[in-house]
């Protein structure tokens, strides 16, 4: 996992995670994946995570691929990293289905509520989300003040 | 995961689908056609979805879906002016890249798709099949979607990401009268058919 600090902006692939802070910026593209960025206002640390899959099933080499192992493991670099527990936020986008005749049209909308679920769980309020349609997204995460920018071709760009 | 040997085996096949979809290219345009097998890997998942070098600009995606022996998607892949230059071609009229994707221009592109993956398709069926007993690779009517490659890319790449970590991609290169054009034809198979298929081509051998 990659951390950032001093206003860098990192990309982060399917399947990976990373987490920043001093105004660094967390970015990602997204299809039928989910980009889960989590923050602390107080101590502006922000992580993204871009999730694949809901569940490893027992898989634990690749913890960003799947939500159940992508939060828990964000958390604690996030934490590691501040050094303390922090108090958390969470936002989410993605979950496409960009070819509506694909098998795989519904992993989107299962990876959307496994991260509800687990986020729920842990008692971190999901803020704000830009979930579903058919079009992919650019999602930027600002740790200088946790602002999520989502950008779909041919639209306007969205702040959460 | 396919070993080596099975890797190449599976070059070998996709070589002849690209004899014919050259013939048939170059019968669909009226000017001399090559495509290529650029590489045929297998690679992390996270390399693949860069895999098309697009940055931050749009491309756009005609995909079918692959039925039949060999399952997955065939997506032909190209940037507003390789596509608006393809379309301009075909149709003998010019298209103003600032008015976008029209029907006419779409459905140039999408017609292209289908000759190409048939073509493809056809001759992966015919060098597959032993006699008496046919194969049939069936393909879907393309979709076109114009969007950020790495979308595009990740939503054709999940069926492999739900069963592993390594991604089976084919690519291709083009040539249209002697000239590269930026055009990929992408193969994105299913996990499962890809065994199936390098067993089959084992056993004829």
């Amino acid at each position: 996992m990659e951390e950032l600090g001093s206003a860098a902006t990192a990309s982060i692939r399917m399947g990976e995670m990373a987490v920043a802070c001093d105004g660094a910026e967390l970015r990602t593209l997204l299809g039928s994946c989910i980009g889960v960025a989590l923050y602390d206002r107080r101590r502006r640390i922000g992580g993204l995570a871009h999730v694949v899959l809901p569940q490893a099933r027992q898989q634990t080499d690749r913890p960003g691929k799947f939500v159940d192992t992508a939060i828990p493991a964000l958390i604690e670099q996030m934490e590691t990293l501040a050094n303390c527990e922090l108090s958390l936020v969470a936002k989410l986008a993605g979950g496409a289905s960009m070819f509506s005749n694909s098998a795989v049209v519904s992993i989107g909308q299962q990876n959307i509520d496994s991260c509800e679920r687990l986020l729920a769980e842990l008692g971190i309020p999901v803020l704000a989300k830009h979930c579903g349609g058919e079009q992919g997204r650019r999602m930027l995460l600002k740790t200088e003040n946790g602002e999520v920018v989502i950008e779909i071709v041919g639209q306007d760009p969205v702040n959460l | 995961m396919l070993n080596a040997d099975q890797l190449s085996a599976l070059q070998k096949l996709f070589h002849e689908g690209s004899i014919e979809a050259s013939r048939a290219l170059a019968l669909w345009i009226a000017k001399s056609s090559v495509i290529e097998i650029d590489a045929f890997e297998q690679i992390p998942l996270e390399e693949a979805t860069s895999l098309l070098a697009a940055g931050d600009e749009p491309i756009c995606f005609c995909a079918t879906d692959m039925h039949g022996l060999l399952s997955g998607k065939m997506i032909l892949a190209f940037d507003d002016a390789s596509g608006f230059a393809l379309a301009e071609m075909l149709l003998e009229q010019q298209f103003d890249e600032g008015e976008g994707w029209t029907d006419i221009s779409t459905s140039a592109a999408l017609e292209t798709t289908n000759i190409l993956c048939c073509a493809y398709l056809n001759a992966l069926s015919n060098h597959l099949s032993k006699p008496g007993e046919p194969i049939e690779i069936l393909p879907s009517p393309p979709q076109f979607r114009r969007d950020f490659a790495e979308s595009l890319l990740e939503f054709a790449l999940m069926e492999q990401a739900m069963v592993g970590d390594n991604v089976i991609l084919a690519r291709t290169k083009f040539e249209i009268d002697g000239t590269p054009v930026h055009w990929t034809l992408l193969f994105v198979p299913d996990a499962e058919p890809m065994s199936r298929l390098s067993k089959r081509l084992k056993d004829s051998e």
